[in-house]
C-alpha cells in the first residue's frame, strides 16, 4: 500500500502551559493578559486565537484573539473583558499562574498586495486583533506610513493610553488616539456614543465613513477594511463596504468547544458561489470575507 | 519513533482487535483528522475512531449557537451537519491513515430508507464497523424518534443488518424508559455491539436577555454530569447484553482512567471519549497510561479482564432483595 500523505495541517496547533507574565487590570472589567508560551508566540499571526483553559474548574475552554506577540522574548498580549464565569475566573490569575493554552488557531487576516489602503475597524474586545494586523502592516510595509487608518469604538473607557494625536486622519475632526498605534505611525481616532473627551461621539462606523468620503474613487478601488467586534458592528462595517464597494474581511467569534474543527459547534452561516454552508469559526476562519457571512 | 502501546490495553470489539479500549467518538473527532492539527495528538492512542454522523445527503445542521455550557456538562446541537454519504466514501474516506486506528461510521437518518442506503454504501467501503444512531436529539426526524421507540429501534437495526456484513454497533439513547429492553430489541435485531449513552436532552437559558441560548432551543447533555446516569444505564443494557456476548461502548462524562475503569467494571468492553477532549485534547493518552498503572498495580493482565467485575456482594444493598 503507498505511503499515505497525511493533511498539511498536522501539528499546527500547539499545546503548552502558558504561564502569567503580568496581568493588567483596567476600568469596566477590562484586563490585559501577558502569556509566556513561546511555541505560540512563534507561530501566532495577525487574526489568530489561542483557546485558553481559564480555570481549571471549567470545562470548556475559552477563545481570545491575540493582541501581539513576541516570539523572540516568548510571550503573548491578550485583551478581555469580564463578560461571563469563564473570563472572571481567568481575571483572578495572578502572575505566576499556570494556564494551558491551544494556540495560534485559525486563519489569519489576508493583506493584499493590490489593496494598499488598509482600513482598520475594532470594536470592544474586536480591537486587539486590529493591533495585531497594525503591527504586521507597520512591519510588512514599514514606508506606507499614510496608507492604513484605524478606528475604535468602545462604549466602556479604553484600555490603553490615549493621547492627541499628532497624525491626520483626512474627514475627521476627533483627535484622540491610541498610543500603540501612535507609536507605529498609524493614524487612530476613536469613537463611543458616551461623551468622552477627543472622541467621536457616534459609531465606529459612522466615524470610519468619514474618512471613506474622503478617498476618490481610486482611492476606493484600493482599499480594503479589516474588522473585529460584537455583531451589530460587523453587521453595520458590512453594509459600509458594500456601499462603497470595498472588499472588507471581519473575525468572527462563536461559542466553542474544541478549536480544532473537531466538534462543529462554533459554526456560522456562510453564503458562498456554491451556496449556504455551515462554516467553522475555529478553522474555517475566524476571518472571513463579509460579503459572504450572514450577520 | 513512535512507541507502541501497551499490549495489555488490547481489545476485541465486536470482532474488531484494538490497541485501546479507548474510542474517540462521533461528534467530537469531526471526520478523523481534526484533532491531529494538535502537534503530540496521536490517533495511534485511539482504540478506534468514530466519525462524524452521516446522512444520505448533505445537511447544513442548526443554527447558532450550537453550544452552551453547564454546571460539569455542554450542551450542544450541532444537528448532523454533514456533507452526505457520497462525499464521506469518495473525497474523506481515501485520505484517512487506516494503518493509524480503527475507523467506524456513523449514520443517521429521517427515514428507515435513508438508513438503509447510508449502511448500503458504508458496506462497501473502507470503515471497520458502522454505528447505527438511533438517539441523535437533535434532529426533528429519524435519531432519538426512533430510539426512545424498542418497536422502531429493532425495525431500524433490522433493516440495516439486512444491507452489511460488517459489525454493527447501535447508539442508545437515555432518554427512554427502558433502556434495557430496546438494547434486547436492538440485539435480537441483529447487532454486533451497544453504545451506551448517546447525550441527555437538555436546555439552557440566558436569563439577561431572556432567550434560549440553543439555537434550536434544546439539545444533548455530554460531559460529568452525566457519569453517574450513563454507569446505571451500562449496568442496566450489560445484564442484558452479557447473555448474547454484545459488547459495549461505555460512554458518558469519562475524563479520566478511573473513569474508565468504572465503566469497564460495570460492564463496558470499551470506553468512548468526547467532552473531555475539548479540555484536554491529549485524554487518550492519559487514560491509557492510566490504565496501564491501574493494571500494575491491581495486577490485571488484560483491560479486557475488567469487563463486567464490578463486585456486587460488598455494596451497600439497594432496593433489591438480591439472595
Amino acid at each position: 500500500m503507498a505511503h499515505l500523505k497525511h493533511p498539511d495541517s498536522r501539528s499546527t496547533i500547539h499545546m503548552e502551559d502558558s504561564i502569567v507574565i503580568s496581568h493588567h487590570h483596567y476600568d469596566d472589567r477590562q484586563h490585559v493578559l501577558r502569556l509566556h508560551c513561546p511555541q505560540c508566540a512563534s507561530h501566532a499571526v495577525h487574526g489568530q486565537f489561542v483557546h485558553l483553559q481559564c480555570d481549571r474548574s471549567l470545562l470548556l475552554r475559552r477563545p481570545f484573539s491575540i493582541m501581539r506577540a513576541r516570539p523572540d522574548e516568548g510571550w503573548i498580549d491578550l485583551l478581555y473583558k469580564e463578560v461571563g464565569q469563564g473570563t472572571m475566573l481567568l481575571a483572578k490569575q495572578a502572575e505566576g499562574s499556570v494556564l494551558n493554552l491551544l494556540g495560534s488557531i485559525g486563519n489569519p487576516f489576508i493583506l493584499h498586495e493590490d489593496k494598499p489602503i488598509r482600513i482598520l475597524i475594532g470594536g470592544g474586545v474586536g480591537i486587539p486583533p486590529m493591533i495585531f494586523v497594525a503591527e504586521t502592516i507597520r512591519q510588512q510595509y514599514p514606508s506606507d506610513t499614510d496608507m492604513t487608518y484605524a478606528f475604535m469604538g468602545s462604549e466602556i473607557s479604553f484600555p490603553f493610553t490615549v493621547l492627541n494625536s499628532e497624525l491626520p486622519v483626512p474627514g475627521v475632526t476627533a483627535h484622540h488616539a491610541i498610543e500603540d498605534m501612535e507609536n507605529i505611525s498609524i493614524p487612530s481616532r476613536l469613537a463611543s456614543l458616551r461623551y468622552l473627551t477627543g472622541c467621536y461621539r457616534g459609531h465606529v462606523t459612522e466615524l470610519a465613513e468619514k474618512f471613506l468620503q474622503t478617498l476618490s474613487p481610486e482611492r476606493l478601488q484600493i482599499a480594503e477594511i479589516f474588522s473585529c467586534g460584537p455583531r451589530p458592528m460587523l453587521y453595520a462595517t458590512k453594509r459600509l463596504a458594500m456601499k462603497y464597494n470595498i472588499d472588507c474581511q471581519i473575525s468572527m467569534e462563536e461559542y466553542m468547544a474544541c478549536a480544532t474543527g473537531g466538534c462543529a459547534g462554533c459554526n456560522v452561516k456562510i453564503t458562498g458561489p456554491d451556496g449556504p454552508a455551515m462554516k467553522r469559526v475555529c478553522v474555517d476562519g475566524p476571518v472571513f470575507d463579509a460579503s459572504l457571512v450572514e450577520l | 519513533m513512535q512507541r507502541g502501546l501497551d499490549s495489555r490495553l488490547k481489545v476485541s470489539f465486536c470482532g474488531i482487535e484494538l490497541n485501546s479500549p479507548v474510542i474517540l467518538l462521533s461528534g467530537c473527532v469531526g471526520f478523523g483528522e481534526e484533532y491531529t492539527r494538535i502537534k503530540g495528538f496521536s490517533n495511534r492512542d485511539a482504540g478506534a475512531i468514530c466519525l462524524k454522523g452521516t446522512t444520505g445527503t448533505a445537511r447544513l445542521g442548526n443554527p447558532s449557537h450550537r453550544l452552551a455550557e453547564a454546571s460539569s456538562g455542554i450542551i450542544n446541537a450541532i444537528g448532523l451537519q454533514n456533507p452526505g454519504v457520497e462525499a464521506v466514501i469518495d473525497d474523506i474516506l481515501p485520505t484517512l491513515d487506516f494503518t493509524e486506528t480503527r475507523f467506524f461510521a456513523n449514520v443517521s437518518g429521517s427515514t428507515v430508507e435513508e438508513y438503509i442506503d447510508v449502511v448500503r454504501r458504508f458496506d462497501d467501503s473502507s470503515v471497520h464497523a458502522i454505528e447505527i444512531n438511533i438517539s441523535c436529539p437533535n434532529v426533528k426526524e429519524g435519531g432519538a424518534a426512533f430510539g426512545n421507540d424498542p418497536d422502531m429501534s429493532a425495525r431500524v437495526v433490522g433493516a440495516c443488518r439486512a444491507v452489511t456484513g460488517k459489525p454493527i454497533i447501535t447508539k442508545l439513547s437515555p432518554n427512554q424508559t427502558d433502556i434495557a429492553e430496546s438494547a434486547r430489541r436492538c440485539i435480537e435485531a441483529g447487532t454486533n455491539g451497544l453504545a451506551v449513552i448517546n447525550t441527555l436532552m437538555g436546555m439552557a437559558v440566558d436569563a439577561r436577555s431572556q432567550v434560549p441560548i440553543i439555537g434550536s432551543v434544546q439539545g444533548g447533555l455530554s460531559g460529568p454530569a452525566i457519569k453517574p446516569i450513563a454507569l446505571l444505564k451500562v449496568y442496566e443494557v450489560y445484564q442484558v447484553a452479557k447473555e448474547h456476548n454484545i459488547p459495549i461502548i461505555g460512554q458518558g462524562g469519562i475524563a479520566s482512567a478511573s473513569d474508565a475503569v468504572e465503566f469497564l467494571l460495570v460492564g463496558a468492553a470499551t470506553v468512548g471519549v468526547g467532552t473531555a477532549l475539548f479540555y484536554d485534547p491529549m485524554i487518550c493518552k492519559q487514560i491509557n497510561s492510566g490504565l496501564v498503572e491501574y493494571m500494575d498495580s491491581m495486577g490485571i493482565e488484560s483491560i479486557a479482564a475488567l469487563t463486567g467485575t464490578l463486585k456486587l456482594s460488598g455494596s451497600v444493598s439497594g432496593c433489591d432483595d438480591r439472595p
